[in-house]
């Protein structure tokens, strides 16, 4: 009786201290991502401040007072934990913009026009008064600003499909000879796969400049697609003969025992059991498409991709950090979506793949 | 006889089913792969004016960037690789046991592959700045005094060392995830009853793992590895997000910097050609040798 209740102490102790070191070892992980998200939150005036606040303010405490120009308005620093003078104006409009703009808070002229009467009547040196953030005001800056940012993103995830619909059409028919047949040049392929991987890819997208420029592709989003499935394609069959080996093969004799033509035993019992493994294959090509940034900085010029447009903030962005945070993250969204749902297929994916 | 031509056409019929399956590949390949390739090949044996010289080698080789590249880039990859693997199967091995909410744990380590290269490089930008969120924590940890701040990036004279390891820090922190997914997948694909009978007799945990599970995962390990191999050689966008073109020299930042940062010069193209086939070069030696001294061709002339 009590080396049960101790048996089962010591359990509860075993995997309290697994789950601790799982969450250490996750938090640390993860450290650096909850920086750039909170970083995306600030408002500019705090994404500079040092020591960084560590986590992003919901509300904004103001003080007005009287300056030599006007008003003094003044902003609470959570570094230095006192009231800092920002403005000295009698302009409504240019607190407003300040307001908005620097410290990321929502406010209107009129609510201005309400604290200043306020400071007025009230007969004292300074009133104060708190306004909420406006928490989404770097993303909606981020897309306003940057002149490509929503076409771009629309030109990204139409590359991504169409590297998905030619990667999966032409390294899934690989994928399934792999899988299902045994022929000469095998081995060939098997290698040539890996070596188009060991090619630089930065390698192949110099020549394509002209290449696809004779072909009037050049800063084209079909030209990008045709450079991605390259790369693509070689995981795809990979992952697609991985998924294919996976079904049994006699599933498919059985149709065609059953009258079935080859091309219907396919499409009627291998496909759909296929299917998930192939829809996570494609997300992972989506993935690779989505996240590509070198071969798009090469290869587009007026139609850059989403992944170019946070390049360029990022190194146009010395006085805007907090900005670039907020296209990394607006970036990073699609692609961690897409992964929740692969974590699942691994298995299928991966499981029969070796060189 | 009309049932016999047509037994031996469908016979033929099979036979080339393979083959026309994977005739896309071939034809993609060719247009997309072998012509651009052949291209840039054409482009480092012969000089501005299409003439064939063995000039642009000599030239690579004579940069005074190119063996302090080939030194850096060596010690990235037999650092991360070694690194990544450690962490990888460390990772794998641990969520291969199936806890309670193993898949959510599963999904929060994929994080930082899922991330885009120029999300990581913001992040990281912004952490290693001598005001950035890395100074801010330690700061508030109580390990920094206020006013003092560690300068990772820079420091007054060029310490490549500490670079070098922070670019591999880095690096690990991407890859590991996409490493671990591959030795996962081979780790759950394991038939159960081998490590349960390691167990029976007698085995613990680090001679199961020694003796069953790491032969057994083998070809998985050097799919994995390979991979990462591959991808280790060509690092260097993060660098250039890091420090600039220059500071780190590494063979895959100087093709894009003879690309993209100098290309008014007459020499430009031929230097970056002839840094690809250099590095094309290195990346095929070190596969094969990988390869060779891993077993991996063994197993297939027994298969």
């Amino acid at each position: 009786m009590n080396s049960k209740v101790n048996k089962k102490i010591i359990k509860a102790a075993k995997d309290t201290i697994f789950y601790l070191f799982l969450t250490t070892l996750i938090a640390g992980m993860l450290l650096p991502v909850y920086f750039i998200v909170s970083l995306s939150f600030l408002s500019t005036r705090e994404a500079y401040r040092y020591p960084l606040p560590l986590v992003p303010a919901l509300k904004t405490d103001l003080e007005l007072a009287y300056g030599e120009n006007g008003y003094m308005l003044s902003v609470w620093d959570r570094t230095d934990k006192e009231y800092q003078t920002v403005l000295d104006t009698s302009e409504v409009e240019k607190m407003e913009v300040y307001i908005k703009s620097r410290l990321g808070t929502k406010i209107t002229q009129e609510e201005i026009r309400a604290e200043i009467a306020r400071l007025e009547n009230s007969g004292q040196e300074s009133i104060f008064f708190t306004k909420p953030r406006n928490l989404l005001f770097n993303y909606d800056t981020f897309f306003k600003v940057t002149r490509d940012a929503v076409p771009a993103l629309i030109r990204s995830i139409g590359i991504a499909a169409l590297t998905i619909l030619i990667s999966l059409s032409i390294g899934g028919l690989a994928g399934y000879a792999f899988a299902r047949y045994i022929f000469k040049g095998k081995d060939a392929l098997r290698f040539s796969v890996l070596f188009v991987r060991m090619f630089p890819g930065v390698a192949i997208a110099l020549p394509m400049v002209f290449i696809l420029a004779k072909a009037n592709l050049y800063d084209e989003p079909l030209g990008l697609s045709l450079i991605y499935s390259v790369g693509a394609i070689g995981l795809t069959i990979w992952i697609t003969a991985s998924i294919f080996m996976g079904i049994p093969k006699s599933l498919e004799e059985a149709a065609q025992v059953f009258g079935g033509s080859k091309l219907q035993a396919f499409m009627r019992v291998t496909l759909p059991l296929a299917l998930p493994g192939l829809a996570a294959s494609a997300m992972y090509t989506f993935l690779g498409a989505w996240n590509e940034t070198v071969a798009a900085i090469i290869l587009t010029q007026f139609k850059p991709t989403f992944s170019v447009v946070v390049y360029q903030t990022l190194l146009g962005a010395q006085g805007q950090i907090n900005l670039a945070a907020a296209g990394g993250i607006a970036m990073a969204l699609p692609a961690l979506f897409f992964t929740f749902f692969l974590r699942k297929y691994i298995n299928q994916m991966w499981g029969g793949v070796t060189v | 006889m009309a049932a016999t031509r047509s037994k031996s056409l469908r016979k033929m019929w099979g036979r080339a089913t393979p083959y026309l399956l994977i005739l896309p590949v071939v034809i993609y390949y060719a247009i997309f792969w072998v012509r651009p390739v052949i291209v840039v090949i054409i482009g480092s044996f012969t000089d501005a004016s299409g003439v064939f010289t063995l000039q642009n080698f000599v030239m690579v080789f004579n940069d005074e960037n190119f063996w302090p590249a080939l030194s850096n880039t060596a010690i990235i990859v037999l650092f991360s690789v070694t690194i990544e693997f450690i962490g990888a199967l460390f990772l794998a091995l641990l969520i291969n046991r199936k806890f309670f909410g193993s898949s959510i744990f599963l999904f929060l380590t994929l994080i930082p592959m899922a991330l885009p290269a120029v999300a990581t490089g913001a992040m990281w930008i912004t952490g290693l700045t001598a005001h950035g969120w890395i100074n801010s924590l330690l700061y508030y940890l109580g390990i920094l005094a206020e006013g003092e701040k560690i300068y990772w990036l820079g420091g007054l004279e060029p310490n490549p060392a500490k670079l070098l390891a922070l670019v591999i820090i880095i690096d690990a922190w991407q890859v590991i995830p996409s490493m671990m997914i591959i030795l996962l997948a081979g780790l759950q694909n394991l038939p159960k009853a081998a490590k349960e009978a390691g167990y029976v007799f007698g085995g613990n945990f680090m001679i199961v793992l020694r003796k069953i599970t790491m032969p057994m995962l083998r070809p998985t390990i050097q799919t994995a590895v390979i991979l990462r191999l591959i991808s280790a050689i060509q690092i260097w966008l993060i660098i250039v997000l890091l420090l600039g073109f220059g500071r780190l020299p590494i063979l895959v930042e100087r093709i894009v910097y003879y690309h993209e940062e100098v290309p008014g010069l007459n020499i430009s193209y031929q230097m970056a050609a002839g840094y690809t086939i250099v590095v094309s070069a290195i990346v095929s030696l070190a596969a094969l040798v990988y390869l060779r001294v891993s077993g991996a061709f063994k197993k297939q002339e027994t298969a």
